[in-house]
């Protein structure tokens, strides 16, 4: 390729260059022996360039803007990267089977993985689970039904150095939980994630999903879960990310005859997240459960976007997302709820709470439904507000101050979305660090 | 008997519209007080603005607790003086538990005395005999304040609450409305039982039967924003007798 053409491919009509163009061109150096995804890689970059990253003229993009992270982005391209002044690493928890995953890499061989469970990465992929790979790698974007956020799972796709498949066998419940530990460092520009979880018929996993990373660090990460006729996944997904940390992530879980998914997400770091989750409950009597808990509270803008989709008969969906802004901090909810024509006999409830601590917090909440059939059941509602003002005045009439009384209520409001997550150790930690982020927000607002 | 509450001429305005003109009230120590009259004469007005609530506007008079300008004081200084309402309408606070919020209101108590924090084994005790005096069941302590409490569970556990922080001056806002005459019996019990030679309290009440079982030292009748007469437990035999408009006929003439 002629230099000059190559710097007319790598900019886009306003000047700008494309930062994927650059980051697959520095790629091509230095990835090998992934030749049976080259065809694949090509195909999503093409379609990456041609959808661009999401832009806030698209209706589901509407309150985030991409423009300081694709900025970053190039920086980190030219070179300009921050530091690598590691995060304090999470303490190990007890009584989970830890997985360390490093700029989406998984930095070492596993010993030991608990019976019923296997965690491959590319790199040491039997070869019998190349043709299922491919498959979810190529069933990750529809074809058909394109969206604004497809540009995101298109570049995982283009610009990913490894993979994560986590797969179980039929009928095996993994007696301990999984916590996977995602971190980003400073030597990846962008830091590409991609996790494939494939459930056998009739099994069961805990699985939680913890995403940290070192100062400036850009992820974008891509999950597909596959459960199985009768399988349970309880999943658990927190973004503690540094301060000046940002997160793209898009998950996606299909769930089969009769399986159940319970997902509780929290997001309390990052100073940008964007998480898209749609749940398909594809086979007769699936179930979903999700809980999630935002903190946007300093200068982070937190956007989290749920999709729960019935597709067939008979199928349940539970959805209860909390958030709390303060300071500056902006939250953005949008919560559907799709019923199809084929899932008559369904059963649906979304419930969104928001807690503004400080006027110069927002929160921007879209709360929807779209049935295409008549038998079902369905609600859907949100509030943004204060503390309640007579629960206030209650606490205080016993005898607690009122910064006491705002903290213990705020605490309160998120404990409740916290409840449902199985690692005990990870719950109290996170309400540890939540309560004391609040306490310094409730002393210092009053 | 030391004056524990001495209300002077106290005027007090909700939304801009005067509701007491001008009320008077002393309360020495050991004396139950029944405060009694008609919808919308004031009653829960005086409730509020003695606890501190927010709203209300008080334009004269004074009111002096224990020596001290009570209207000067934060609800919960007011609280850790040993100043306790139970509401009308308990609130109900999902997340956080009973056991948490006594031992919170016990602890913010005693550190305004001056004394330390109560131990972990000391408080339990506490709180299962209480618990028992109320005939509560030990396990609605883990659950949360007041969270889905029928109407008589929640001014049981207002009653709870009071025995637990023993407070010197107690106001009890329409405790016995939505009482069935079980848990009325239960809550006066409570109530006797903390009855002491220390302690006043002021019953707000619209009806006369919690006066069956508490019998009050004092019986005052309120009407526009100020009490029009005073007697002892037979004048709310009288009123139920006869009913407020004799009294308040009396009084404007």
């Amino acid at each position: 390729m002629a230099p000059s053409t190559m710097r007319e491919d790598t900019r886009d009509q306003t000047g700008n260059r494309r930062p994927w163009q650059v980051a697959a061109e520095q790629l091509s150096h230095t990835a090998s022996g992934l030749d049976w995804l080259t065809e694949r890689r090509t195909a999503a970059l093409v379609r990456a360039d041609r959808l661009g990253l999401p832009d806030q003229s698209q209706e589901e993009w509407r309150y985030t803007s991409l423009t300081p992270f694709a900025r970053r982005w190039l920086d980190h391209l030219a070179g300009a990267r921050l530091p690598a002044v590691p995060e304090p690493v999470p303490p190990t928890l007890a009584g989970v089977f830890s997985v360390d995953i490093v700029d989406g890499m998984l930095c070492a061989p596993l010993l030991a993985t608990p019976p019923g469970l296997t965690i491959q990465s590319l790199q040491n992929l039997g070869a019998e689970w190349r043709t299922r790979v491919e498959a979810l790698l190529g069933s990750a974007v529809s074809p058909t039904d394109t969206s604004a956020s497809d540009s995101l799972i298109d570049l995982n796709t283009a610009l990913l150095t490894d993979l994560i498949l986590v797969t179980t066998e039929p009928g095996a419940s993994v007696a301990i939980p999984i916590h996977m530990r995602l971190q980003a460092t400073a030597a990846s520009a962008l830091c590409q994630t991609r996790l494939l979880v494939d459930l056998a018929a009739g099994s069961r996993l805990t699985l939680s999903l913890e995403f940290t990373g070192t100062a400036g660090v850009l992820v974008n990460a891509v999950s597909q879960m596959c459960l199985g006729r009768d399988s349970e996944l309880n999943l658990v997904r927190v973004q503690a990310l540094p301060d000046d940390g940002m997160l793209l992530e898009s998950t996606s879980i299909e769930a089969n005859d009769s399986a159940a998914v319970t997902v509780t997400s929290v997001d309390l770091g990052g100073q940008l997240s964007r998480q898209s989750l749609t749940v398909r409950l594809a086979g007769t009597g699936a179930s979903a459960t999700v809980h999630g808990l935002f903190l946007a509270d300093g200068q982070r803008h937190i956007d989290n976007r749920t999709r729960l989709q019935h597709e067939a008969p008979s199928t349940t969906s539970r959805e209860f997302f909390r958030g709390i802004a303060a300071d500056h901090g902006h939250g953005v909810f949008s919560g559907k709820i799709i019923v199809q024509p084929g899932a008559a006999g369904s059963n649906a409830a979304l419930t969104n709470r928001n807690l503004l601590l400080t006027t110069t917090a927002e929160i921007d909440t879209k709360p929807e439904l779209e049935i295409y059939v008549d038998d079902v059941r369905c609600s859907h509602g949100a509030t943004t507000g204060q503390l309640d003002a007579n629960a206030l005045f209650y606490l205080q009439s016993r005898g607690l101050d009122l910064s006491t009384a705002r903290q213990v209520l705020t605490a309160a409001f998120l404990r409740d979305s916290l409840t449902g997550i199985p690692l005990p150790e990870l719950r109290e930690r996170l309400e540890a660090r939540l309560e004391s982020r609040l306490q310094a927000q409730t002393g210092a607002a009053r | 008997m030391s004056t524990l509450l001495e209300v002077s001429g106290l005027r007090v305005a909700v939304g801009g519209k005067e509701i007491l003109t001008g009320l008077d009230l002393v309360v020495r120590a050991g004396e139950v007080h029944a405060i009694m009259g008609p919808n919308g004469s004031g009653k829960s007005t005086l409730a509020h603005v003695l606890s501190g609530r927010d709203g209300y506007v008080v334009t004269g008079g004074s009111v002096s607790y224990q020596g001290l300008d009570l209207l000067a004081m934060a609800p919960e200084e007011r609280a850790r003086a040993g100043l306790f309402l139970g509401f009308q309408y308990p609130v109900e606070i999902p997340g956080v538990s009973n056991v948490y919020l006594l031992r919170s209101a016990l602890n913010a108590r005693r550190s305004a005395r001056g004394e330390s924090e109560i131990d972990a084994a000391g408080f339990l005790r506490l709180v299962k005999a209480k618990a028992r005096l109320m005939q509560m069941d030990e396990s609605f302590l883990q659950r949360g304040v007041n969270e889905g409490f029928s109407g008589g569970e929640k001014k049981r556990n207002e009653i709870f609450q009071m025995a637990v922080l023993e407070p010197v001056l107690a106001i009890l806002d329409e405790t016995d409305s939505g009482l069935d005459i079980d848990a009325l019996k239960i809550v006066s019990n409570g109530v006797n039982s903390l009855r002491d030679p220390a302690r006043a309290f002021i019953l707000v009440t619209h009806y006369q039967r919690l006066l069956d079982y508490i019998r009050p030292d004092f019986v005052h009748v309120l009407a526009g924003g100020r009490i029009i007469r005073t007697g002892d437990h037979t004048l709310a035999l009288e009123l139920e007798a006869d009913g407020y408009e004799q009294i308040l006929a009396a009084a404007s003439t």
